[in-house]
């Protein structure tokens, strides 16, 4: 099995779109674990407080 | 009433939000490992792979690029079918999987129209052209964003779900546009060359393989991904009701 990774004169749009793909995909997996964290976090904060006794 | 009969709908097993929270716990991760496993086997297949005759190396981008065009036509699809269920049903999980699906959709047509236009430059000596294909995907990202848009406009999240729902499926109608625009107009844009396409316009196997592997690749990741978005809007939503019942008491 033998890599080519040298695009010669079409390495400049070859490039840069497998770095935008990866960016994207970035964003995507960061963006949604991170609001699914966040108001996984907010619900349970929320469901705490609402089982404390009030004062 | 009971058990038995509220299985009848197929929607059903899903449309309970416990239901639904239970079965993706397990399988948005599982969708992300095989996603992981089949672009890992893709790109390697995409860099082993001979240059085209006639494309030289550019044609590695189509491996990236032909998966996202198909995903962002796909998760419109997704996008319209959740809408009707919520538009109909009135159910908030198929209006949940409406508004998580959108900003996914909205990347994977960004995605197409760079990548392509990337892969443009080279071959047809042009970054854009308004030709039927990339002008009805353009509209295509239009639609994306006016329902984004048209979500974060309105305060009431019922007039916004119901507002965008409708915005969705007018939307629709632009999925065989751009599927056809290729065989309806002449276009700069190459037919289809896929598995399904005519034998002597489909792509050879040595390209056929890893263009399948990416495409399941993108289509996994799609599913893991959307499954995370909907459970953190299940959650949003509870978490607004504990903060609204908090507040009347």
């Amino acid at each position: 099995m033998h890599f080519d990774f040298d695009a010669g004169k079409y390495a400049v749009y070859v490039w840069p779109a497998f770095a935008l793909t990866a960016a994207v995909f970035g964003w995507m997996i960061a963006d949604s674990l991170l609001a699914a964290r966040r108001w996984r976090a907010e619900a349970e904060r929320r469901q705490a407080e609402a089982k404390e006794p009030r004062k | 009433m009971g058990a038995r009969n509220h299985n009848k709908n197929p929607f059903d097993f899903l449309a309970n939000p416990e239901r639904f929270m239970a079965f993706s716990r397990w399988a948005a991760p599982m969708f992300g490992a095989i996603a992981g496993v089949l672009a890992v086997a893709g790109l390697v297949l995409t860099f082993t792979v001979p240059e085209d005759y006639q494309q030289g190396d550019t044609v590695r981008m189509m491996f990236i690029h032909v998966p996202a065009a198909v995903l962002a036509m796909f998760v419109y699809l997704c996008l319209g079918i959740a809408s009707f269920l919520a538009l109909v049903f009135r159910h908030a999980l198929a209006d949940a999987a409406a508004q998580a699906c959108a900003p996914l959709g909205a990347a994977f047509t960004v995605l197409a129209l760079a990548t392509g236009s990337l892969w443009g430059k080279p071959m047809w000596g042009t970054w854009w052209v308004w030709d039927a294909r990339l002008t009805s995907v353009l509209v295509l990202l239009l639609f994306y964003l006016g329902y984004l848009a048209l979500r974060g406009a309105i305060d009431d999240e019922q007039k916004a779900a119901r507002a965008a729902a409708i915005l969705a499926l007018v939307g629709v109608i632009n999925l065989p546009i751009v599927k056809f625009s290729v065989d309806w107009w002449n276009s700069l844009h190459q037919g289809s060359s896929t598995l399904l396409a005519k034998p002597e316009n489909r792509l050879p196997v040595v390209y056929a393989w890893p263009m399948l592997l990416m495409q399941l690749a993108y289509l996994s990741a799609f599913g893991s991904l959307w499954l995370v978005r909907i459970r953190a809007l299940v959650w949003r939503r509870k978490a607004r009701s504990l903060a609204l019942k908090a507040a009347e008491a």
